[in-house]
């Protein structure tokens, strides 16, 4: 009688279908507590008292002046740290020297150092009880409490962005491309425009774009150096901090909406580079 | 003759890209780092003691690496699962499940921080729910540990995801021509294969939340001795010119920072040994 | 063991691997499975070995319908074409694993296993690598840990797949004997894949040439020489 049995057809690699769909659900009751609500949870509390409330709390000067400041320390920041990844990844990838596992790690630094010890290490070398920084102070150039200080706290905490993106993509693609152009007569630079920078700019763009979000949302190391003055030093996340310490929940989940915007954009370019460009972009991205 | 420093190559720009490395690691990352190190070398080992061996340091340290330790055990298993769920199966919204992982590493902290108070404050939506059951999470210990979750979430399933990917399944339909299980093949053979990865995440979610700031102020309460965490306590020193304690205090979480960053290499180094592979 | 194999089909989506076909391969013999890639011949050890499932048809072992027995019921040894050993493991845990995988009621002893495994890498003439890694073996020593591995779980027949195929020329002929002694020693039915037809000629009691999803002829390797049924067998030998 068996022999009219149905055949079965679950391959032996794969787990039962109710364990996966109690997986499967487990990973979306999980994501939804802890990611998706809180992203709702802004907007929701910036639309409390409708959207008006919301746009005109981001209308007034304060607002604007933090604004305009994070756009500052981004358009300073991003790009030095960008050049900062190129000359890294190049100087890492296309040369072989000793201590360069060592070299790595010191780029990689920033990422376990707490965002408030960093804005510490700068108040410290900076702050005008410093050597250095008294003597800056005494020929009138302000570092710490100023923009300078800002900007440079913001640098330390996204230093590794760029050249971590770089680095695996570039020992991928190997020396031979570059080889190959200076062997046919090209220049230094012209090799590095037309042959290198084409193959690492979808992994350039990557990095830039994960730098862009940390350093526009930056706020433990900033907190430190800014001395939050409002319409001065206070960027973006700190203005989030000091309404929402006055009790202006409306004015301070607008200003965090914004943000939040800026943070699913950038999920969104990152997901559709994964998509597009996988093959540019390191082995562990492509997923 | 020993091995050169740099050995000579055709490629062009040495000087430049070493250059730019070298002075902007220099600028940015070590000199800051090491006038840290030489405040607290002028303020004295004795010194920097005498300040960290004290309740309120101590409670600080011990509350932010107790609470980032359960968090990062949590964001393990979890990330673990997430992972799997990835890469293995195929089911609508993946792609955006998969997207959303990254939040936690795009969305500011400050905007975190507010968001996970407006959600477990008493008044919140979950915060309600559990007052009903009598459980406090913002301002208590849980609102940290939840914070830290969130920021430390993608960590784990960052990394052991490409692990999962180059799991050959030859290997998996070995061990089930032998005889095992599936749960045996899971327990046995693949989650050892995942763990060097799965390791490094960890340690790696444990450091960020150790460093943690804007996530955890808002939802803390930041009541001394019961939920002040380490880096408010930096801040506070900071806001009373008391510069030396701010140094102590720095140089104790900077050396839990190396701690962790050392025992990460040598998971790596000690995986790369034995097993041929991180 | 016999094995029956009765009007075996496997669809992939639209394409066929395999258009039905049936085999009975007589206990204890040493069959090879010969033909260019595409031919099927992989599914089909998979298929006997439970890793695939038919789309029609049955297997039979010993008279007994095993159509639906799971790969863990089925007792396969299986050798893969990359080996598959767990990297993570010394070759002494790799060989004890189906022992110790078995559930505490049919599990040996400690001391069991150990003495089993001894004589096993004996077997293989490999005594003293029990505590080495995989990644510390060389490409035939890796083969061999993976036939000690398939025989440790007392397996009701043996499938390999190329088993040879990732191994340089000299070391193929030496474990090409080794298989024949391994096999004349354990009497187990044994199957085994291949392209190259010197080997399957060599090696086999009984080969079985396929293309294209289809059984081009069955017999021993000097009636396949001396009488070619079709015109792909004899190009296919010929070459």
């Amino acid at each position: 009688m068996s022999d009219i049995a149905p055949i079965r057809f679950r391959s032996a690699t794969e787990e039962t279908p109710l364990a996966r769909w109690a997986l499967i659900g487990i990973a979306f009751a999980g994501l939804a507590v802890l990611v998706f609500a809180p992203l709702i949870a802004v907007f929701a509390e910036a639309l409390v008292q409708g959207a008006w409330a919301a746009v005109k709390s981001l209308g007034n000067r304060d607002a604007l002046s933090a604004i305009k400041l994070t756009l500052i320390i981004t358009a300073i920041a991003v790009p030095l740290n960008a050049a900062f990844g190129i000359a890294a990844a190049w100087f890492i990838t296309k040369f072989d020297f000793r201590g360069k596992a060592f070299l790595i790690t010191l780029i990689d630094l920033p990422f376990s150092v707490s965002p408030v010890v960093a804005g510490l290490c700068i108040v410290l070398m900076f702050g005008s009880n410093s050597l250095l920084g008294g003597w800056l102070v005494a020929q009138g150039y302000h570092i710490v409490f100023a923009l300078p200080g800002i900007v440079l706290a913001t640098m330390f905490v996204t230093f590794p962005f760029v050249a971590r993106e770089l680095i695996p993509v570039m020992i991928e693609q190997g020396r031979a491309e570059e080889e190959a152009a200076l062997t046919l007569g090209a220049s230094g630079w012209r090799t590095f425009w037309t042959v290198t920078i084409p193959n690492i700019r979808w992994a350039l763009l990557y990095g830039v774009l994960l730098c862009n979000a940390r350093a526009m949302g930056e706020f433990g190391a900033v907190a430190v150096v800014s001395g939050k003055i409002r319409g001065q030093t206070a960027t973006m996340p700190i203005t989030i901090e000091m309404l929402y310490n006055e009790y202006l929940s409306v004015a301070a989940f607008s200003m965090a909406a914004v943000l939040a915007l800026l943070a699913l954009v950038t999920l969104l370019l990152k997901t559709l580079l994964e998509i597009r460009h996988a093959d540019q972009l390191s082995a562990q991205r492509r997923h | 003759m020993g091995r050169p420093l740099i050995h000579r190559s055709p490629m062009p720009g040495l000087g430049l890209s070493m250059g730019v490395t070298l002075t902007m690691l220099s600028l940015v990352v070590l000199l800051p780092i090491g006038a840290l190190l030489w405040k607290g070398a002028s303020f004295g080992l004795c010194n920097i003691w005498d300040t960290v061996n004290r309740e309120r340091v101590w409670a600080a340290l011990f509350l932010s690496f107790r609470l980032s330790f359960f968090a990062a055990l949590f964001n393990l298993v979890f990330g673990v699962m997430l992972a799997w769920v990835l890469v293995r199966y195929r089911f609508p919204g993946r792609r955006i499940l998969d997207a959303a992982v990254d939040l936690p590493f795009a969305l500011p902290t400050a905007v975190a921080g507010i968001a996970l108070t407006a959600l477990y404050a008493p008044n919140g939506v979950f915060g309600s729910l559990a007052k009903e059951l009598g459980w406090k999470i913002a301002y208590s210990q849980w609102g940290i540990f939840i914070a830290l979750v969130f920021v430390g979430l993608p960590f784990v399933t960052r990394t052991v995801q490409p692990v999962i990917e180059e799991i050959e399944r030859e290997v998996e339909e070995a061990s089930a021509t032998l005889g095992a299980t599936r749960l045996y093949t899971l327990r046995r053979v693949i989650l050892p294969m995942l763990a060097p990865a799965a390791m490094t995440g960890f340690a790696l979610s444990l450091a960020r939340a150790v460093g943690e700031y804007g996530s955890v102020i808002f939802i803390a309460g930041n009541i001394p001795l019961v939920t002040e965490i380490a880096p408010l306590l930096i801040v506070i020193q900071l806001e009373e010119f008391n510069y030396d304690a701010a140094a102590s205090i720095g140089i104790a979480m900077l050396l839990i920072s190396f701690a962790l960053l050392l025992v990460i290499n040598l998971i790596q180094v000690w995986s790369r040994r034995r097993i041929g592979y991180v | 063991m016999h094995i029956q194999i009765d009007e075996i089909s496997k669809q992939f989506g639209t394409t066929a691997a395999l258009t039905p076909v049936s085999l009975s391969i007589p206990s204890g013999a040493l069959v090879a499975l010969l033909g260019p890639s595409g031919s099927g011949k992989t599914t089909l050890l998979r298929i006997l070995g439970g890793l695939e499932f038919p789309s029609s048809g049955r297997v039979r072992f010993d008279g007994q319908d095993a159509t639906n027995l799971t790969v863990q019921q089925r007792r396969a040894g299986f050798v893969f074409q990359s080996y598959a050993l767990f990297r993570h493991m010394t070759v002494f845990d790799n060989i004890a694993y189906g022992l110790t995988a078995r559930p505490r009621a049919s599990r040996p002893q400690k001391a069991e296993i150990a003495r089993r495994v001894t004589k096993l890498l004996e077997l293989i003439q490999l005594p003293d690598i029990g505590g080495r890694f995989p990644s510390q073996l060389s490409g035939g020593q890796r083969q061999r840990v993976a036939l000690a591995r398939a025989l440790a779980i007392e397996p009701r027949m043996l499938l390999l797949d190329e088993p040879f195929g990732a191994l340089d020329a000299k070391v193929r002929k030496e474990l090409r004997q080794g298989l024949r002694d391994i096999h004349d020693e354990t009497g187990l039915t044994t199957i085994f894949v291949t392209h190259d037809q010197d080997e399957a000629m060599e090696l086999a009691d009984l080969v079985v040439v396929m293309s294209m999803g289809r059984i081009e002829q069955i017999g021993k390797p000097a009636d396949i020489r001396a009488r070619p049924a079709t015109a792909f067998v004899r190009e296919f030998i010929g070459a």
